[in-house]
């Protein structure tokens, strides 16, 4: 417990001195009142849209276009849920989903976090270049032409690996990771290392474990990320229906009933009957619908994660 | 004072390190590193395939691309498609737009992420707490179409609920048309950013806050420290060194104002104030099937992020303060 | 150095080499290393299905709309597939056109058909059609013979995309408008005894009356008139001048003797917009009009609080349908075509055209052309089209004395997206080519369109509005159109991309986007500064360049197009 006691006594001198500002107990009451209320408010705003999206996911879908929809449904319906699950793709394309983000959520965490350990380590020699050539990663985009080129020479097109490989490691997680091991006590490692262990075995053995907490905001991001992820699907696997992920899936469901196609040519109505001009319509619930549909899964994951970071791991303890 | 104690609890790196930054790089070292470089340099030449060499496709910028055509056909047209960029009357209001909303998108984000991370942590109910967190991040999930359908439909002069609880509150006598008016359109998207993302961007700074060493906490009040003075001297000394990386990244990502809350709020009233380099660039560039001027487009955004990056980079370091590279 | 640091960079190395072999892959030739690239195995090697026996084979098909695939069961492609062995393999567009033609294009990766586009022409991808067609597709040659110039490429000549709309055959009954108008409540015409609106004045006058006696419609408050510019919906905006001075829809020039003008600076639209401004003075037009996005319009709309907006119908009808369902028929909507002077003669509805660049055309990588060709010949005969556009007989419709009808669960059916998937093969009928109008046996090709069908769907109240005109349907408030010019329509020119033309045009409607609405919310008194600013800016944009590229095609049309 070096770390501890070494503070101790400044501080205590620090915050004496300023003790009697302290107003009583009315402080405690007065902010705690406050903070109530803001939550309060923040929830009500944050909440709203997501409780009006369902409603209007559960509201008829052409009554839906005289809008005033807010809490709840006006003409209740199942309809549009209905809708969405009749296409019989949805389930695998579900399946699809599910594998890539959890395989890209482990494989993420696993090489991230190595990554990060080696360049938290200020004797490391390529330390400097390998975090310049990371970073520098965020700020540009080969474009999408040559990005295809590349997936097409490794032969990845049209392969489930296309939604792994090209995004095993994100440089931001890993700066973000790499962050939180610099405030891991230099000593845990230190020991591990008299002890005999490599940097491999420091990593496994002391580091990986230390991280949880930051981790699991890594796997979260992580996992949302490739959960939400449509693009890859649409530029690399399009002809291939049993690799379509959920997301696209649901993308295409709700452009063919969205006449987004923005080809003022069309505008003209050559050849529309009345029966297309009808399923022409900007379908309010079902794309409420789909989002629904589509989040809902992805945001299970999360309370199950919050453990280990609203709670807060004990550093201190681990120590002893 | 406080220095000390972020000394001590944050950047806990020995110094003895500091002294061997500028060692040379010997055989004997690399030897003695070699875990290290196995467990990075491969992830390295990964990153290279997949970030560096497609940037080949940056000479597109300098052609005439036409991806019917091998790269051997390809029109080389030198400088054109940046002229075309910079020179057109529209470039310096767009990237005008761009940089401003991009600057309160970055500020608000800053700001309101860390107060809330802050007093979420003041919650003392774990339970409500996660709820109350779980909630905020929600609309973090749902699309901007569906965000920006709710924003225009709140700020509606008929029974819009923004203009209501302004006039209720008399703090207005008529309706506003918030949407028709340039100077108010860089704070809803601002505001319209925040309501989005603010309790995303929480998460990030809970799990550092989660990380401090509670006998912290427990020895400030021992000191009879107060709510705000061990969030002054406790906490955010403790997710610091979050708080500037994450601002130093940020900074690098100011161009990144985003084209389609813009684009879905926008209308010909307010078209000076919306237009960013983004929606440009796709008018002019993709839409026209000239990918070259994508290209370019990207290109200039490059350069000016990665001086952005390098800069807030330096003035971090001069200060002091944790740093990026 | 170490035998394990050795070894080390021997990896390393090797490595290394694979990355520079990865970039000089990259930079080399990509269209000689992709050319061939590995296609699903589309047609497969069974010859045409002679002497009765069907071979199975496969069409990969790339629609380049969004569209959902139709559930494994369905009868429509069941039936296909029994009876021409053909399956098709289809993949629907979700996301931008733009970024998956870029790629296609780069990796030449093409399925063996393809929706029409102009920049998959351009980039070579289709194969010439007339040879095939006059060698294996005598049910093609005899459907497109009177269009066929006009299908030819104006760049090369050649023929690859074959039209899906605009072939029509027999009477063309017509008894729903789906295209622009100035459109007025129903209401309002009943509440000043059905009059004959002809010119904008008349109109607005009309509306303006209505409003100042109600002021409140079912308790919210009247709006005289809506203009929607949202996104690439700006026809509400845009589109009417020309209408109003008696020209038909030419998009964004009107063509006068063979001379196509801008219009969007002119002084006829300036009538207009000054109409406008006026308007708006007076209140008529809705405060937020120009704020609006798309689903704050139609629930306005839907409100039935709106009197009269200019659009196009196929673009509010949704609207109309919540109106209908809530019972409030008096609030959906008449279209007029209207004019500036009594004297004009209106020419908003027009005469069907060839819809070019649109429809199918066949890849470079299909292996066996015939064959597709053969298909699609195929299902060009009658009976298929009537399975594609009724559906079967018995099961979605029903035959009395000769003539098509539906009951009403058969209709309800036919609207339903869901039963669609199992039972229509709407999202490839809607691209193959197709005979419109009406099969040889009088039975119109469009179930809407058929008589009996409109009549049966008709509203007490719509029969008391139309008997008070004298009307069989909405489309006769609209003048019989005349024959098409040659050319017609100009706003079917390709303008080709990134061209000097379309950067233009793209100018042009920034500015029409921009200073159109200051215009008409101005003062009145400033009005014409505004508009003096607005027609400058134009000046300064090269619309020249547009101009030239409509000018020159328009020619290139009546050369190569007359008959």
């Amino acid at each position: 417990m070096a770390d501890n006691r070494q503070i101790s006594p400044g501080h205590r001198a620090g915050f004496t001195a300023k003790k009697n500002l302290g107003t009583g107990r009315l402080e405690p009451f007065l902010f705690t009142s406050f903070n109530t209320v803001f939550m309060v408010c923040l929830v009500i705003v944050t909440l709203y849209p997501f409780i009006n999206t369902i409603a209007v996911s559960f509201n008829e879908g052409n009554d839906t276009i005289r809008g005033g929809i807010y809490l709840w449904p006006r003409q209740w319906t199942v309809q549009n849920y209905k809708a969405i699950f009749a296409t019989g793709t949805i389930f695998d394309a579900f399946l699809v989903s599910v594998a890539r983000t959890v395989i890209s959520t482990l494989l993420n965490i696993f090489l991230t976090t190595m990554l990060a350990y080696t360049l938290s380590r200020r004797e490391y020699v390529f330390r400097k270049f390998i975090t310049v050539v990371f970073v520098l990663t965020m700020y540009f985009s080969a474009g999408l032409i040559p990005n295809y080129f590349l997936i097409k020479d490794l032969n990845l097109l049209n392969s489930f690996w296309v939604y792994i490989i090209p995004s095993m490691i994100s440089a931001f997680n890993m700066i973000v990771i790499r962050t939180y091991i610099g405030t891991i006590p230099e000593s845990l490692m230190e020991s591990a290392r008299i002890d005999g262990a490599g940097d491999f075995k420091i990593f496994m053995r002391v580091v990986f474990p230390l991280c949880k907490p930051v981790l699991a905001t890594i796997a979260l991001f992580v996992a949302v990320g490739a959960w939400n992820a449509w693009f890859d699907a649409f530029i690399y696997t399009s002809s291939k229906q049993h690799l379509s992920t959920l997301q696209y899936e649901l993308m295409k469901l709700l452009s063919s009933t969205m006449n987004s196609n923005g080809n003022p040519n069309v505008s003209n109505g050559v050849g529309m009957d009345q029966d297309s001009a009808r399923a022409m319509v900007t379908p309010l619930s079902i794309r409420a619908a789909i989002t629904v549909v589509a989040s809902v899964p992805i945001l299970l994951v999360y309370p199950f994660m919050q453990k280990y970071f609203v709670v807060g791991l004990n550093v201190g303890s681990v120590k002893e | 004072m406080d220095e000390t104690l972020e000394i001590d609890t944050v950047v806990r790196r020995p110094k003895k390190n500091r002294k061997k930054k500028k060692q040379p790089i010997t055989w004997r070292l690399i030897k003695n590193q070699r875990q290290l470089i196995w467990m990075s340099v491969p992830l390295m030449l990964y990153i290279i395939l997949f970030a560096y060499v497609p940037v080949w496709g940056w000479t597109m910028a300098f052609q005439n691309y036409k991806p019917a055509k091998s790269f051997g056909e390809q029109e080389w047209v030198g400088l054109k498609q940046f002229k075309f960029l910079f020179t057109d009357d529209n470039f310096i209001r767009v990237l005008r737009n761009t940089l401003a909303m991009g600057v309160i998108n970055l500020i608000l984000g800053f700001v309101t992420a860390i107060v809330l991370a802050l007093l979420l942590n003041e919650i003392k109910k774990v339970f409500w707490k996660r709820t109350v967190q779980t909630i905020s991040y929600l609309p973090h999930f749902l699309s901007w179409i569906i965000v920006t359908g709710i924003v225009a439909t709140s700020l509606s002069i008929n029974d819009g609920i923004v203009n209501i609880v302004l006039m209720k509150l008399h703090l207005i006598k008529e309706p506003i048309l918030w949407l028709s008016e340039g100077k108010y359109f860089w704070g809803i998207v601002g505001a319209s950013h925040v309501w989005k993302e603010v309790g995303w961007n929480t998460i990030i700074y809970l799990a550092a806050i989660a990380s401090i060493d509670p006998a912290l906490y427990e020895a400030a009040e021992i000191d009879g420290a107060n709510r705000y003075k061990k969030m002054m001297y406790v906490t955010l000394p403790g997710i610091k060194a979050t708080i500037v990386i994450l601002m130093i990244m940020s900074i690098g990502h100011v161009l990144e104002a985003g084209f389609e809350v813009q684009y879905l709020l926008g209308n010909g009233l307010v078209v000076d104030w919306a237009e960013t380099i983004d929606i440009f660039v796709l008018k002019y560039g993709l839409a026209q099937g000239n990918y070259s001027l994508a290209t370019a487009g990207g290109i200039f955004k490059t350069v000016v992020s990665v001086t952005l990056l390098l800069m807030a980079n330096g003035i971090s370091k001069r200060l002091g303060e944790e740093r990026l590279l | 150095m170490g035998g394990k640091l050795k070894v080390t960079y021997k990896y390393s190395l090797i490595a290394l080499l694979s990355l520079s072999f990865t970039l000089s892959g990259c930079g080399g030739n990509n269209a000689a290393t992709t050319g061939k690239a590995k296609e699903p195995a589309s047609t497969e090697s069974a010859s045409a299905n002679t002497g009765g026996k069907i071979e199975p084979f496969k069409v990969s098909a790339f629609i380049g709309v969004a569209g959902q695939q139709p559930t494994p069961d369905n009868k429509i492609y069941k039936k296909i597939k029994e009876e021409t062995g053909a399956s098709f393999d289809m993949e629907f567009l979700a996301g931008d056109i733009n970024q998956k033609l870029g790629v296609m294009i780069a990796g030449q990766d093409y399925p063996d058909l393809m929706t029409g586009s102009t920049k998959l022409t351009a980039a070579g991808a289709y194969i010439p059609l007339e040879d095939l067609i006059e060698e294996h597709a005598p049910n093609l040659k005899a459907h497109y013979a009177d269009y066929w110039n006009m299908m030819k490429d104006p760049n090369d000549g050649h023929i690859y995309i074959l039209p899906n709309y605009g072939v029509y055959n027999g009477k063309v009954n017509s008894s729903w408008y789906s295209g622009p108008a100035f459109w007025i409540q129903k209401a309002v015409l009943k509440e000043f005894n059905y009059p004959k609106v002809k010119t904008l004045d008349q109109y607005f006058d009309l509306i303006e009356q209505y409003k100042a006696k109600y002021p409140k419609i079912d308790g919210s408050p009247t709006i005289g008139f809506e203009i929607l510019n949202y996104d690439w919906k700006n026809w509400g905006l845009f589109n009417a001048p020309q209408h109003l001075i008696g020209h038909p829809n030419d998009g964004g020039v009107v063509v006068k003797d063979g001379v196509a003008e801008v219009f969007a600076n002119k002084d006829y639209a300036k009538k207009y917009y000054q109409k406008l401004n006026e308007m708006n003075e007076k209140g008529i037009i809705d405060k937020e009009t120009f704020v609006q996005n798309y689903d704050q319009y139609m629930a306005k709309l839907s409100s039935g609080t709106v009197l009269g907006m200019f659009d196009q119908h196929w673009n509010f009808n949704a609207a109309e349908d919540s109106l209908t369902t809530q019972n409030k028929i008096e609030r959906t909507y008449v279209g007029l075509p209207l004019v500036y002077e009594e004297s004009t003669k209106d020419h908003y509805r027009d005469l069907a055209v060839l819809n070019l660049n649109n429809g199918f055309g066949i890849s470079i990588n299909a292996k066996d052309p015939v064959k597709i060709i053969k298909l699609l010949d195929t299902l060009i005969q009658e009976d298929w089209q009537k399975l594609f556009s009724w559906g079967v007989e018995g099961e979605d419709y029903i035959v009395e004395n000769g003539r098509f009808m539906r009951t009403q669960e058969q209709r309800d059916n036919a609207a339903d997206a869901t039963w669609q998937l199992g039972n229509k093969a709407k999202s490839l009928f809607e691209y193959l080519p197709k005979t419109e109008g009406s099969y040889s046996d009088g039975n119109s090709t469009d179930a809407a369109a058929q008589p009996e069908e409109y009549k049966a769907g008709l509203k007490p109240f719509d029969k008391e509005v139309l008997d008070a005109y004298g009307f069989n349907s909405y489309v006769d408030f609209f003048s019989e159109p005349p024959a098409n010019p040659v050319y017609y329509p100009a706003w079917s020119i390709d303008l080709i991309e990134g061209s000097d033309a379309k950067i233009a045009n793209t100018k042009l409607n920034e500015l029409q986007t921009k200073f159109l609405p200051k215009a008409i919310l101005a003062k009145p008194a400033e009005f014409d500064s505004v508009w003096a600013d607005y027609t400058g800016q134009i000046e300064k944009a090269n619309v020249k360049a547009y101009e030239d590229k409509i000018n020159e095609q328009i020619k290139w049309r009546i050369e190569n197009w007359s008959k």
